[in-house]
């Protein structure tokens, strides 16, 4: 008897989770911990439905993931390069900017990319800066200053730093750096300047503790790495983490003076996306300024939407790494999409690289 | 002599039409298992080797028709470069050289093992071979996962022998992130195969023959020399095989042991594949592979042919 009332009690509580997300699901294919869980929760009961959220590591993943024929998402959150490779692939929906009136919100300084002129296709979700992330304490000490990429490859400073640094485990971005401290663009594809950059990188690499994508956060949060080449974003919970277990040193991050890559995810909604009407109604409420705010309070991305800024705490607000004044948003680049023979030349001399 | 190998002849031609149906019924669904997903995969795979990758990514069409009348866009080129660049030759050596070293290891850890297990009483037996699959109980990349932390600069491994190298006035090494995490990661996974093979074999021998052997004069070593280890052949090629051709092909292992330093041919297709968006090119270094791995076998089958004739 008793069984069969909580089985009763069981179907009628389904039948109402029915009734409230009777709207049924959106598939989002997004970053991993890349929204607000309140965020989320809160779409979900403004949409009565569902979110189904599904994540990738890359962008190299996500396009994988795509050209490999994977179908039903409603919404995509890929960086500039990426979304330019999707456009050219005849991926992507144009977007009716009538069905998203908080369009407006976005600052014009992060509109028409590159990669999508007139934002047909794409709407800026958050950015981060790849940077230099230090132990303030120890790179006084031992006199290397931070705000040069030169901190990373100049075995001048790097003697004093032997096997205390990580670089980021990804092509383009350690190149990137290394193009900028010889005083190339970081989307310069001249081969000799290529070259060049993989000698700079060969030369600093002895130096270097790991090449890592991930635990340079815990890494530099711990005290065990001094410097690391990173993601803003990454760096500003490495500084919470140091600080929420009171170690005896704080870290900071910064833009170097020859310029960085600045990463923006966008918001876009694949062809053949099976609920389009959900996935507008995601992207206006994702551009309201509080929903918009949230995401940068809980991981310290930067964030395009000027209607969040009064949502956005202070620590946040005022750190030139996350919001960069006019000045230093004019040295950040956005790394171009490469074509097939440049990406071919990239693998081997990253190969060589790494076998050296 | 022969001990349980006289396979007896099987006259295939006066077999009635109903066995054969229930050959094929029996053998039908893993052949074409096999042939879904497993042949055509590496035919498609072989026939990709031979294009140039796609614009985005992926593969520009072998053929296409227009206007013009058909077209066909092969290319050599993947498997020139991969002959002729310096740097693939090196991956693919250095993955020959992981893969070898990984099965001589585990040939000399397991040998002993699988011995003890096979000559120990009929009752520990089976507690024994459970403790050697014990592991498989928990994931694979959990294993591994492990070994990272018992690699780590912060454990009392890596300390303790830093301590010892400090005291003699060495540099401090790193375990983690090297040739040496790798081999650790690659022997660990790959033991309990070479251990079941090799046990199933050293459990079938008759201790009659070591007993005559011995009664005849032969010592202890002569004994395993002259009768164990020529009997015990066919286990250690399928052991071997077991062992060298996952190996060969090892990915997970090099790329969360390894760092970059241990880098092997696989993590270089996983590379081409994804970073690179390479895939004709990846297809052609695995198609490589793949053939290395079926050469390695075929090796394999044609010494166990030639050891049983030998011993047999």
């Amino acid at each position: 008897m008793a069984r069969r009332l909580v089985m009763a009690a069981g179907m009628l509580a389904f039948f109402v989770a029915g009734l409230v997300r009777a709207n049924g699901v959106l598939h989002l294919y997004n970053w991993n911990n890349y929204i607000a869980p309140q965020t989320l929760a809160r779409f979900e009961s403004v949409c009565r439905c569902r979110v189904a959220y599904d994540t990738y590591g890359s962008n190299e993943e996500l396009l994988a993931r795509l050209a490999a024929g994977a179908t039903g998402y409603d919404i995509l959150v890929p960086t500039g390069e990426a979304v330019q490779s999707l456009i050219r692939a005849g991926r992507l929906l144009p977007l009716d900017k009538r069905k998203l009136p908080n369009f407006v919100n976005i600052d014009p300084a992060y509109l028409n990319g590159f990669y999508d002129p007139g934002n047909v296709y794409s709407v800026p979700y958050a950015y981060t800066v790849t940077l230099l992330g230090y132990n303030v304490g120890k790179m006084r000490a031992l006199g290397i200053p931070t705000d040069t990429w030169a901190a990373l490859f100049d075995p001048r400073y790097l003697k004093r730093l032997r096997g205390r640094v990580t670089v980021l485990d990804d092509p383009r971005e350690l190149l990137a750096a290394a193009l900028k401290y010889l005083g190339y663009a970081a989307n310069d594809v001249d081969p000799s300047h290529w070259q060049r950059a993989a000698q700079v990188i060969v030369k600093a690499k002895p130096y270097w503790a790991a090449f890592n994508n991930t635990s340079y956060i815990r890494l530099i949060a711990s005290g065990d790495v001094w410097l690391a080449q990173g993601y803003s974003n990454d760096f500003f919970q490495a500084e919470r983490e140091a600080e929420s277990v009171r170690e005896p040193f704080t870290i900071a991050f910064s833009v170097p003076k020859e310029g960085a890559v600045l990463a923006v995810d966008n918001m876009v909604v694949p062809k053949g996306a099976p609920r389009a009407d959900l996935a507008y109604q995601f992207i206006d409420f994702m551009l309201e300024g509080r929903n918009a705010s949230e995401l940068t309070n809980l991981i310290g991305s930067g964030n395009p939407n000027r209607a969040a800024r009064p949502f956005i705490r202070r620590a946040l607000a005022d750190n030139p790494a996350i919001f960069p004044d006019h000045a230093v948003l004019g040295r950040l680049e956005e790394l171009r999409e490469l074509d097939r023979k440049q990406r071919r030349f990239l693998n081997r001399l990253w190969l060589e690289i790494k076998l050296h | 002599m022969s001990i349980s190998r006289g396979a007896p002849k099987r006259p295939f031609s006066s077999m009635t039409s109903r066995a054969r149906l229930a050959r094929w019924a029996l053998s039908g669904p893993p052949l074409t298992f096999l042939a879904i997903f497993f042949l055509i995969p590496t035919l498609i795979m072989a026939l990709a080797s031979f294009g140039w990758p796609g614009r985005e990514g992926g593969f520009s069409p072998l053929w296409y028709h227009d206007a013009a009348g058909w077209h066909f866009d092969f290319t050599l080129g993947n498997y020139r470069d991969i002959f002729t660049l310096r740097l693939f030759l090196v991956l693919y050596l250095r993955s020959l050289g992981y893969a070898l070293a990984t099965t001589g290891f585990c040939l000399v850890g397991a040998y002993p093992l699988s011995l003890v297990i096979a000559r120990a009483r009929v009752g520990y037996r089976n507690l024994l071979l459970l403790l050697v699959i014990v592991p498989f109980w928990s994931n694979f990349l959990i294993r591994i996962y492990a070994w990272m932390i018992i690699l780590g600069p912060q454990a009392a491994l890596s300390r303790g022998i830093n301590a010892v190298l400090g005291l003699c006035g060495i540099r401090a090494v790193n375990l983690l992130f090297s040739p040496f995490a790798v081999m650790m990661g690659l022997v660990y996974v790959s033991l309990p195969f070479m251990i079941l093979p090799l046990y199933a074999n050293l459990e079938k021998h008759d201790p009659a023959l070591l007993e005559a052997a011995r009664d005849l004069g032969a010592s202890a070593w002569s004994c395993f020399w002259r009768v164990t280890f020529p009997l015990s052949v066919p286990g250690v090629i399928a052991g071997a095989t077991l062992v060298f051709v996952p190996a060969l092909g090892a990915f997970a292992v090099p790329d969360i042991l390894g760092g970059t330093r241990g880098i092997m041919i696989g993590n270089v297709i996983e590379m081409e594949f994804l970073q690179a968006r390479d895939w004709p090119f990846g297809a052609a270094l695995s198609i490589i592979l793949t053939i290395l791995a079926l050469g390695a076998t075929g090796i394999a089958a044609w010494a166990a042919r030639r050891g049983i004739k030998a011993y047999g």
